[in-house]
């Protein structure tokens, strides 16, 4: 056991810092980058189209979809710095961590080569047709219908609280094809496709994050489905337990904890009561980031993930929770107009515990996976 | 960065396992609060247990498993000062080793080789001889003690003594962080079992999700008390403290609170867990002074991920 990085992972992040350093713009730390702004998606395809240029953006993925079969580490030390800069990649971190490698396993050689290499290079962005307002946690009950006619799927419902709808190329959707919770499937859906209307939100997350987005008897040819009928709940536990790990948004919160005490210790406002609260927030960062660190490692290792990713992911619930409470508290002033930075992560934060699923689903898995209590009987 | 245990540590983890396997129910008759461990501390002795951290081959990151691993036994051992913090003081001290702060009364004081005398920032040493140091009554589930008024204490440099200090945070984690998984363990057990409203208390969400907190919050003190003993840095040593002594007061009260009276009795053994706790979250100047310590070491310079 040993918490050193190698050299190689030294100067794979030293590469990442020096890029980032060349190429997020130099006013990136004042902009009030929302994730899902028409201004962020279309930076995002340009920075990403960079990153992809020097091998940048999907280095852990196959060199046959044009990675590099970098290991898990390098995978999450790239995530690290993007999203210490604040996740430049805006939605396009969901190509890079799941919905590429999902379709890699699932999909067809055509779906594969319709959509995987567009995601290589960093020029598409997607959206998760997930929760509906029927459906969050219990994603199980969704009502969305796709009905089989010939050739094609007829698809009819609504999906809501989907981030990035109203920029995505193409949704990743869950859509019932028959009764009870097998009955679900996926489906690769352009959102060009006649019959599909996309509404935002206005949201404390920011301008452009959320939408409901509306399916009116929309038809797709039958090969838009992912897998096979009634495989969603397979295919999006494995697209789901990328995810969870997948963004390490402790190194966001960190570098907002950092940020918010230089400007308390240029103020002179760093007093006892502030330090506590600091000391509190930077241990709970630092155990996220261990605990996330484990995943990483069992992966490399090609160990099985259970519920530990659902700890690592609670764990990092805390770190963000903490660190947005300490700046709200210490620096209120930055969610006024003095810090966008602060207030960007501040937004972004908000979400942890919400995002790719409510974090008191995780308690259940801890609860009865990792304590073994007994289950709450249904 | 590699989480696996090399053979030596999957060796040493074995064997202290066995150990602590021997000693890992209390005795039914025994109804009070300290409960010692002469016989688990003689094979501790036998098996040159206590000097793990200078085998190369285990380092400090060998000694923290197995002073986790020992916490978790009902039987209070000075384990973690021995293994932790005595190969970093002058003169090839004796164990046990035992801390004293601002004169207040201590853990194994009374039977103790060497004591760390810490009066504001100084840190001193005293070898105590018979008629140094009295047996004090406690709740604590410790064996305490106190030194006498006129031992003389010789003090430690500064530069010694912010050594001592850093492996006293890492002993203490590396304490706190068996202490609370011994403490979820007997506290998942009981309400596995206890039905009311004829299910189990642990069916029930409102227990589930606080005991989950509770496991989340003891995986990350592990893992802090881990990386601060292989660093060997000040700054992962205060934030393995602070994490271990507030994870610890929460662990505490929510582990009573899942136990409700069964844990008022000296029955149940919970108490020998949290009343150890409850006597390591006050050390070195508990949270508010690990805060301080945090914030030089971490808040003063640059923010690396190293």
């Amino acid at each position: 056991m040993e918490f050193v990085w190698d050299n190689d992972q030294r100067t794979f992040r030293r590469t990442v810092r020096a890029f980032l350093a060349a190429h997020l713009p130099k006013e990136w730390e004042t902009l009030a980058h929302g994730p899902a702004t028409e201004w962020q998606s279309a930076f995002s395809k340009r920075f990403c189209a960079e990153l992809a240029a020097v091998g940048l953006l999907v280095p852990h993925w196959p060199a046959q979809w044009g990675g590099r079969d970098a290991d898990a580490w390098m995978a999450f030390i790239l995530a690290e710095e993007m999203w210490a800069a604040g996740e430049p990649r805006g939605g396009q971190y969901m190509n890079v961590n799941w919905i590429g490698p999902t379709i890699m396993r699932f999909g067809t050689p055509e779906q594969q080569a319709r959509y995987i290499p567009p995601m290589a290079q960093g020029m598409t962005l997607w959206c998760q047709g997930f929760s509906e307002p029927e459906s969050g946690s219990d994603l199980a009950s969704l009502r969305t219908r796709a009905e089989r006619d010939g050739e094609t799927y007829r698809i009819t419902g609504q999906k809501i609280w989907t981030s990035y709808a109203s920029e995505a190329d193409t949704c990743f959707l869950l859509a019932r094809t028959s009764p009870g919770r097998n009955g679900i499937s996926v489906f690769l859906v352009p959102m060009t496709t006649p019959g599909i209307t996309v509404r935002s939100i206005p949201s404390l997350i920011g301008e452009g994050d959320i939408h409901e987005v509306f399916f009116d008897s929309v038809e797709i040819p039958s090969d838009a489905l992912l897998g096979a009928e009634g495989q969603a709940w397979d295919i999006a536990k494995t697209a789901l337990s990328l995810e969870r790990v997948g963004i390490p948004r402790f190194s966001f919160a960190i570098r907002a904890l950092h940020r918010a005490v230089k400007t308390l210790q240029r103020l002179q406002r760093f007093g006892s009561g502030a330090m506590e609260r600091a000391a509190q927030a930077r241990a709970a960062c630092e155990a996220a980031r261990f605990y996330s660190y484990s995943i990483v490692d069992r992966r490399r290792h090609g160990l099985p993930i259970g519920a530990e990713a659902s700890a690592a992911r609670y764990a990092t619930v805390l770190a963000e929770r903490a660190v947005s409470e300490f700046v709200v508290e210490f620096v209120p002033e930055a969610m006024s107009g003095s810090d966008p930075s602060l207030l960007a992560h501040h937004q972004r934060a908000i979400v942890a515990g919400i995002a790719s699923g409510a974090a008191e689903i995780q308690l259940n898995i801890i609860a009865s996976d990792l304590l073994g209590l007994p289950r709450e009987p249904r | 960065m590699d989480f696996n245990l090399s053979g030596d540590q999957e060796a040493l983890a074995s064997a202290v396992d066995k150990i602590a396997g021997a000693f890992a129910a209390k005795p039914t008759e025994f109804h009070d609060f300290a409960l010692t461990g002469g016989a688990l501390e003689r094979e501790l002795e036998d098996g040159d247990y206590f000097n793990i951290a200078t085998v190369p081959e285990w380092g400090p990151i060998g000694a923290v498993m197995a002073v986790d691993r020992l916490a978790r036994c009902p039987y209070a051992v000075e384990t973690a000062l021995s293994m932790l913090v005595r190969p970093h003081l002058p003169n090839d001290a004796p164990r046990p080793v035992t801390l004293v702060e601002h004169g207040r009364p201590g853990r194994f004081v009374a039977g103790a080789k060497t004591v760390l005398v810490i009066d504001g920032d100084n840190i001193g040493i005293v070898y105590p001889s018979g008629g140094d140091t009295q047996r004090v009554e406690s709740i604590f589930a410790y064996p305490m003690g106190r030194l006498v008024d006129t031992v003389t204490v010789e003090p430690l440099s500064i530069s010694e003594a912010a050594v001592v200090r850093q492996w006293l945070q890492v002993a203490i984690a590396a304490e706190i962080s068996g202490l609370i998984q011994a403490a979820i363990a007997s506290t998942v057990e009981h309400i596995s079992q206890r039905k009311q409203f004829g299910r189990p208390l642990g069916s029930f969400q409102a227990l589930r999700h606080r005991m989950a907190e509770c496991a989340v919050l003891a995986g990350g003190v592990k893992w802090l008390a881990l990386k601060a003993a292989d660093s060997a840095a000040p700054a992962d040593a205060a934030l393995a403290a602070y994490h271990a002594q507030d994870s610890a007061v929460r662990i505490a009260y929510e582990c009573h609170q899942m136990l409700a009276a069964m844990g008022m009795t000296l029955e149940h053994p919970l108490h020998l867990w949290t009343y150890r706790l409850k006597a390591l979250v006050s050390e070195l100047g508990g949270r508010s002074a690990q805060a301080v310590s945090v914030a030089a070491g971490c808040f003063n310079g640059g923010m690396d991920t190293d």
